[in-house]
């Protein structure tokens, strides 16, 4: 860790690149290295022999390049950087990938672990705050719109708060139709579970017992005074209280028979629900 | 010396372990507690081709995190105890849940054979597996059972002691959680060398995901160290990069091995078909059927355990008066008075007095057993929750307060189903509101000493109502100040029907009613003597010119117990109670029944039961209605008997617990009615 610090940026750009091609072709050969950084071989060559002689890669001319643990390390945390950057960027600021990867090139070198955490915290709580995600209008400036996952916490938010503002924001009220939450659905009912909130006391135990994002969940009968429900998952039964199953999102499978009600947004293609976006990995040049 | 393996057997819960292990084990095993909680150790031995091996039943469970007492038990009995293989018990047709497990099993390193139990059950709904393609990909050795006809008993115990000596065990696969928690895990690792020296990459890696998974109990290990530090931040930065916690992220890596395996070896030839549990469930969990069945089936385990029960009862109390009798003609009073008197009124009245109660003790819990093993108790719980969750309770609470009305101390033992310590403590407090069977012989004594006819119906029935509607209240005070806190999550599997094994179903009886056997001959032998000394030292000499029944109580007001009574009336005087009252209470305290016989001895009344005239009249010459009530409602709230308070302590695994049990309901009994008494004067 300590010798992050005086590591230069294009070193470290070797190092992730180094750390990308392993990950993807198991091997770094020093021409791959050249031909993602866009620089010629020889340059390449200088730059390992410096890494090698700090102790962060193995390397031997004509022979494929591997990190050492202090070097995968370092390779990780500029990666780590450069992903929370592009992350804040294209999150909160609403900046499109490619500028958003390009500043986070140049920005990942020099940049604090503080303010990287800091960073991240802002954006996990911009994310979720209070559970209703908030986005950048071109007009507007940030509005806040409901996420379909947190859409039922969104409402407990507006409900709290004054008319129709969410977080002293304005809400968006258009939302997606084709989700709902498990305890909505009737007996007989199925639905493919999209996602899974609530405290993770519950969260836990509902997916140590088999409810797992993406499995086929049927309400069977709802208890004599009306609650709990009995559902059935994966071929065996379970009971659960109704707001328990509030915590279940699910996207409802039509039944055949009123298939008729159906609309075409309804077919399943399984992102209906907006899941958030993971982060796609990006290379920097020098 | 021979060699001598241990193997723990794990398991979910309704996988049909505690089956197999009664098929391996037969009747040579012993319940005890693990150390320090109370839950149920199961160990039995068994010879297997010359070789002694140990059983252990662990705790069923479907994972093996930290949250719930059974895994935590479970897990360090396999890291400290270091068996030699686990036997791990898995639902055929149930196959991706339950070896969810079997992915947690094997990061602890222990050889592992897996028994694929109900496979005739697998078979029947159509399901075909390539076991031989499956067992590679799991690396494990897999062996189909049939667990309640002791099928592949023999196969299994074979390929365990195979594993054991095998030179060259299966491969086991890695799981591994994908690039970004991979690199957290390294990253921990990293932090964690230091802490760990001598530690094996294995061990390693286990603490390092258990860390990441938010597991406490590890965590704790850990506290205050820079290892949290970077726990945290990794935990964050796996939120931030995937939109979940590691520790889902985690499970559905697992989720996604087993899914793989399974899909790729698993044919199933039929559509899977309504099995007989489902229309078994229609009727039983019906909209409108569900609710008068389960108050049918109710009634039955009452009718049950308390008409079928009372012939053999009263036979025992026949027995046990005879003992005493025969004892004391056989033994001449001139030798040893005071031991001759010990031992027929203390010891002999006294345990006799509760193992009177065995045979509806064991019908009851054979009741409960067979609804355990069929699978119903499962439902009574879906079927009550939501009148127990605005109790605060949980729905698994409803079976120990049904059986309080027949005996406390069951009721508490039967707690034990309920996993979260917080409704298993509620549970147990409220408890001794709910009337006993051993109340109603006071019940009986008073209400017609003080009512007309037409009205004792009424008051039973209001003081039966008064101790569930104070229970009740109870369980919300408790709810919101001492056991505070999040409701447990209500989940809970609706396992299929099956037809109990009669030899699962005798041990079961057996084993609780053997634990309420064990304690008459313990708690309640020392309390007994104990109360005996009380109400029988010092002794005074009879006054020859009073009749019998009057020397007797002349002598019982000069013991300790009538002297305390006496101390207690200034006390007691607020309510409606003089001296006798408070000198029938102190017996009460051994047993509710007790009141009875010591107001017959203190009213001079001779040898009484609750249907004795001359008590009765006595008492309603001394006392007014309203002291009725209050005496009433003080036996209701106050003071369990020492039974309920000694197995408190033993259940809740602690004494403070039981005191406040005791001393609490003992104070809400004094408050409430010295309010009745108080507030009714003035009206009366």
């Amino acid at each position: 860790m300590a010798s992050n610090n005086s590591l230069s940026a294009s070193l470290e750009n070797y190092l992730e690149t180094i750390y990308l091609l392993i990950e993807e072709n198991k091997v770094a050969r020093s021409k791959d290295i050249a031909d993602r950084l866009k620089i010629n071989r020889s340059s390449v060559t200088g730059g390992l022999q410096a890494l090698r002689s700090r102790g962060l890669i193995n390397y031997e001319p004509y022979e494929f390049v591997t990190l050492t643990e202090e070097g995968r390390q370092i390779a990780a945390n500029v990666l780590h950087r450069h992903n929370i950057l592009k992350e804040f960027f294209v999150e909160v600021l609403s900046i499109d990938e490619e500028e958003a990867d390009e500043t986070a090139c140049r920005m990942e070198h020099g940049i604090s672990k503080n303010i990287i955490n800091r960073l991240m915290d802002f954006a996990n709580y911009f994310k979720t705050c209070p559970n209703a995600g908030v986005q950048w209008h071109e007009h507007v400036g940030y509005n806040c719109k409901p996420n379909l996952k947190d859409l039922r916490c969104c409402a407990k938010c507006m409900a709290q708060t004054s008319e129709g503002a969410c977080c002293g924001l304005p809400i968006d009220r258009s939302m997606p139709q084709s989700c709902t939450t498990l305890e909505k659905l009737k007996p007989g009912e199925k639905g493919i579970i999209e996602s899974i909130s609530g405290s993770s006391a519950i969260k836990r135990r509902i997916r140590d017992m088999g409810v797992t994002n993406g499995a086929l969940i049927e309400v069977v009968r709802v208890a004599p005074m009306g609650n709990p429900i009995e559902v059935k998952v994966k071929g065996y039964y379970l009971s659960l209280r109704k707001d328990e199953a509030a915590d279940i999102v699910v996207e409802p499978q039509i039944i055949e028979k009123n298939a008729e009600n159906s609309e075409p947004s309804l077919s399943g293609n399984g992102s209906a629900c907006g899941t958030m976006p993971g982060v796609r990995d990006k290379r920097c040049t020098i | 010396m021979k060699k001598r393996y241990t193997i723990a057997i794990a398991g979910n819960p309704n996988s049909g372990k505690t089956t197999l292990f009664n098929n391996i084990t037969g009747a040579r095993q012993q319940v005890g507690n693990y150390p320090g909680v109370t839950v149920d150790k199961k160990e039995g031995v068994r010879e297997h081709n010359g070789i002694m091996i140990n059983f252990v039943d662990l705790p069923g469970t479907y994972s093996l995190t930290a949250y719930s007492l059974e895994e935590v038990v479970a897990r360090n009995f396999i890291l400290n105890e270091k068996p030699d293989l686990i036997i791990d018990v898995v639902d055929t047709s149930n196959l991706e849940r339950n070896l969810y497990l079997y992915t947690q099993l094997i990061e602890l390193g222990v050889p592992i054979v897996l028994a694929f139990n109900m496979a005739d059950m697998a078979k029947e709904r159509g399901l075909e597996l390539d076991l031989p393609r499956l067992s590679a990909l799991l690396g494990a050795p897999i062996v189909e059972t049939v667990g309640n006809k002791s099928l592949g008993t023999k196969e299994l115990l074979d390929a365990a002691l195979e594993l054991i000596n095998s030179k060259n065990p299966p491969v086991r696969p890695d799981i591994l959680f994908g690039r970004h928690i991979e690199d957290s895990i390294t990253a921990v690792i990293k932090q964690l060398e230091p802490h760990l020296p001598g530690a094996d990459a294995r061990k390693k890696r286990w603490i390092a995901v258990k860390l990441l998974e938010n597991d406490q109990e590890i965590i704790a290990r850990f506290d205050h160290s820079k290892v949290l530090e970077v726990v945290e931040e990794q935990q964050k930065h796996i939120q931030f990069m995937l939109g979940d916690t590691p520790e889902m992220l985690i499970a559905d890596h697992r989720y996604g091995f087993i899914a793989g395996a399974y899909h790729e070896t698993m044919r199933s030839t039929i559509e899977s078909r309504r099995t007989n549990s489902d229309r078994i469930d229609e009727i039983v969990l019906h909209r409108v059927w569900g609710l008068p069945i389960f108050l049918g089936l109710m009634y039955l385990l009452f009718w049950l355990t308390f008409t079928v029960g009372t012939p053999p009862m009263e036979w025992l109390d026949a027995l046990f008066g005879w003992i005493g009798s025969t004892v004391s003609r056989l033994w001449d009073p001139q030798v040893l008075p005071a031991m001759r008197s010990l031992v027929t009124r203390g010891i002999i009245a006294g345990v006799g007095g509760v193992l009177v109660f065995v045979p509806n003790i064991i019908l009851l819990f054979a009741a409960i057993s067979l609804l355990e093993d069929s699978g119903y108790m499962a439902r009574t719980a879906f079927i009550m929750d939501n009148l127990m969750h605005r109790i605060g309770l949980h729905g698994k609470s409803f079976i120990p307060l049904l059986t309080g009305f027949g005996c406390t101390v069951p009721a508490i033992m039967a707690t034990r189903t309920l996993e979260s310590r917080r409704d298993r403590l509620t549970t147990m407090m409220i408890l001794p509101l709910i009337s006993c069977g051993a109340r109603l012989p006071i019940y009986a004594l008073i209400i017609p000493a003080f009512f007309p006819p037409l009205w004792r119906a009424p008051i039973l029935w209001a003081i039966y109502l008064t101790g569930i509607l104070l229970a009740i209240l109870l369980a919300r005070i408790l709810r919101n100040t001492l056991l505070k806190g999040d409701t447990t999550p209500f989940v809970m599997e609706l396992p299929p029907y099956r037809m109990p094994t009669f030899k699962t179903f005798l041990l079961h009886t057996w084993e609780k009613a053997w634990l309420y056997i064990k304690k008459a001959g313990t708690v309640i032998l020392g309390v007994s003597v104990l109360l005996w000394i009380l109400t029988n030292y010092p002794q005074t000499e009879p006054d020859p010119s009073l009749p019998p029944a009057e020397q007797q109580a002349a002598m019982l007001a000069n013991t300790v117990a009538g002297k305390i009574g006496h101390a207690m009336e200034p006390a007691i005087k607020p309510l409606g109670f003089d001296w006798r009252l408070g000198t029938a209470m102190i017996g009460a305290f051994a047993a509710k029944e007790v009141f009875v016989a010591q107001l017959g001895i203190v009213f001079a009344a001779g040898d009484v039961d609750e249907d004795t005239l001359p008590l009765r009249e006595k008492l309603a010459a001394a006392y007014s209605p309203l002291q009725g009530i209050c005496i009433m409602l003080f036996m209701l709230i106050a003071t369990p008997c020492m039974a309920t308070v000694a197995i408190t302590g033993r259940e809740s695994k602690s004494w403070g617990w039981a005191f406040l049990q005791l001393g609490g309901l003992t104070a809400m009994a004094y408050v409430l009615t010295l309010i009745v008494y108080q507030v009714g004067k003035l009206f009366l």
